[in-house]
């Protein structure tokens, strides 16, 4: 298969500050990829150096062979993009910004029209300032702004916030409809559940490194065991013994902990040693999935403090992504 | 612009825009620049009435007594020209800062809206994933500023032409050839003015770092020029000060635009696109 994209050692650096470190990843085409990790981790900076708005500090991005800065015009044409916070000129309505930018990008607009249909703009819609959308709505027109021209790489910066249950269907069909016409669809995010319907592969990132490159099905398979213990009233919880890397907690007489799959079967057979009413075991959540990978792939993890960053919450100040 | 409010997306019609970059920038100041050259023409037919009012006998009793050297910083002329005469008065309507100030307001909007506007709102990212050299970007924007400059100048040239060509006692002080002539170096002297506030646009991430290098390029240049006119022993600094060589009251009794002054004025202009063009090819572009 042909990469369609390639980082290569890709690094962005802004003063002391590191946006990206040592980036390796490619993709192929008509791959829908996951661009997965928390607010803060170097997604945005990594698809600015993609599209060519961010020069690398080191390393190479190549998208369909080419450099984004360097080729530019030559690639641009190609790309269909929607930024992560998607800013659009207030003082004009969502039919010019279509046309305006479908102008600039250069290239008939053949999908406009069944895009605003399927999105749910109207007519009304589109002929109002965009200064009065909701946030929904704006990102509605920045997807149709983004595929209208059928680009041959979509690439798409946290597509379905603020986007209502009922249009993320259509949005995720959209993508599904865009891969098996042979398009590349990179997809970043911070809702693993989004990551796990839409694509075949994810690549995580943590503070500006890539923690890991899997398929979604490989990561699925990983995931922890929530393991449920009730044990009768009055027990003295200090006295079940159990491992600490199971993240136990405790809530009235129910003990929950969360087990790595490969660990599952001697685990429980210790467990059922124990005086427990009720046992009941169930696979980890997605976020918890990804915690857990996150705890396995990073060496220092134990000199980290236990609780892991939260996922689609504000990052802390330390790891809040840097701008140029 | 070419894109009125249709209530529909506009399907996949022929991409067909042109300067849209260009036409952009202006569409989104058109308000701003139809206030400016309102303002702009109700000032000059202002000074054209005053003028109006003084008979020719009580200038020449003003002229008896020579104002201070400093004066000229605020009659628009090298010395040849006394504030005390219909040049003077209508070459003062050219120096004054509600004339510099509007100029400067231009200059300072659309600077900003060539680049740095776009990098604060954050609407640069939309425009540069598309096939936009940067040059493309510069060029068109700074089309748009010289075209904001060009409609305000030329505002305030139509109304004091009008004012001559109705006023004999004016039409006999100033030719209209004159007027067309102080015209174009008031217009030397924005393009001056906006080359720098275009490199400052080129590298900055917002419109008030470019606004504000507008008003000091613009402010401590009268002010520089004001000085050096006052106080003898730094004469010498009145050669960097752009309004130095901007002197409407002179163009306007001689009729002739002074060659070396304006390109000058259009030298610091060019230089400063042209330092903006290598800042703008250099930077990372995003919010």
């Amino acid at each position: 298969m042909v990469a369609v994209i390639e980082l290569t050692a890709l690094t962005k650096r802004y003063g002391a500050t590191v946006g990206i470190e040592q980036l390796d990843l490619e993709v192929e085409a008509g791959e829908v990829f996951g661009f997965l990790g928390p607010n803060g981790a170097g997604k945005t900076t990594t698809i600015r150096c993609m599209v060519g708005l961010l020069s690398p500090t080191a390393g190479t991005a190549r998208v369909l062979g080419l450099d984004p800065i360097a080729d530019h015009a030559r690639l641009t044409p190609e790309i269909g993009y929607l930024p992560g916070e998607l800013r659009l000129y207030g003082e004009l309505t969502g039919a010019q910004h279509l046309a305006l930018l479908g102008d600039l990008q250069g290239r008939p607009t053949p999908r406009r029209d069944e895009l605003c249909e399927r999105l749910e703009l109207t007519g009304r819609d589109l002929g109002r300032l965009v200064r009065h959308y909701s946030h929904g709505m704006k990102q509605k027109l920045g997807l149709v702004q983004a595929l209208q021209h059928d680009p041959e790489v979509v690439i798409l910066d946290e597509p379905t916030e603020g986007l209502d249950p009922l249009v993320q269907e259509t949005f995720f069909a959209l993508v599904r409809e865009a891969s098996e016409a042979g398009r590349t669809v990179f997809l970043s995010s911070h809702v693993l559940a989004e990551v796990q319907r839409a694509c075949g592969r994810v690549a995580i990132v943590r503070a500006g490194r890539l923690v890991t490159v899997e398929a979604v099905a490989a990561l699925r398979e990983a995931r922890a065991r929530r393991v449920r213990l009730t044990f009768p009233d009055g027990s003295d919880h200090a006295a079940v013994p159990v491992e600490a890397r199971w993240s136990p907690t405790w809530s009235g007489d129910e003990l929950r902990l969360l087990i790595h799959p490969d660990e599952i079967v001697p685990a429980l057979r210790r467990l059922l040693q124990l005086p427990a009413t009720d046992v009941a075991v169930e696979e980890a959540g997605l976020d918890e999935a990804f915690l857990a990978f996150y705890r396995q792939a990073e060496p220092d993890a134990k000199a980290r403090p236990a609780k892991a960053p939260a996922w689609g919450t504000d990052p802390p100040a330390d790891q809040a992504e840097a701008g140029p | 612009m070419g894109y009125g409010p249709t209530g529909r997306p506009g399907g996949s019609r022929p991409v067909s825009g042109r300067l849209v970059l260009y036409w952009l920038a202006l569409y989104r100041r058109r308000r701003m620049l139809l206030a400016l050259t309102i303002g702009m023409v109700a000032f000059e037919t202002l000074i054209i009435v005053i003028a109006r009012t003084i008979p020719p006998q009580d200038l020449f009793l003003g002229s008896v007594r020579q104002p201070p050297s400093a004066f000229r910083a605020f009659s628009g002329s090298g010395g040849e020209v006394s504030l005390a005469s219909y040049p003077g008065l209508l070459g003062a309507g050219l120096v004054h800062p509600f004339w510099i100030a509007m100029q400067l307001t231009v200059v300072g909007s659309l600077g900003a809206a060539a680049v740095a506007a776009d990098v604060e709102a954050g609407t640069i990212e939309l425009l540069m994933v598309r096939p936009i050299s940067r040059a493309r970007l510069l060029t068109e924007r700074t089309a748009a500023l010289v075209t904001g400059s060009v409609l305000v100048t030329a505002a305030a040239s139509a109304a004091i032409a009008v004012g001559v060509e109705i006023t004999p006692r004016l039409r006999e002080a100033v030719p209209l050839r004159g007027v067309a002539a102080a015209g174009v170096l008031g217009l030397g002297l924005a393009l001056c003015i906006a080359g720098p506030v275009l490199a400052v646009s080129a590298a900055g991430r917002h419109r008030g770092q470019v606004i504000g290098a507008t008003i000091m390029l613009g402010a401590v240049g009268f002010a520089v020029n004001f000085i050096a006119e006052a106080w003898s022993t730094v004469s010498v600094l009145r050669f960097v000060s752009p309004f130095h060589y901007y002197r409407p009251a002179d163009a306007l009794v001689s009729g002739s635009i002074p060659v070396g002054s304006l390109a000058l004025l259009l030298g610091v202009g060019l230089a400063g696109v042209a330092a903006a063009a290598w800042l703008l090819a250099r930077r990372d572009l995003a919010p």
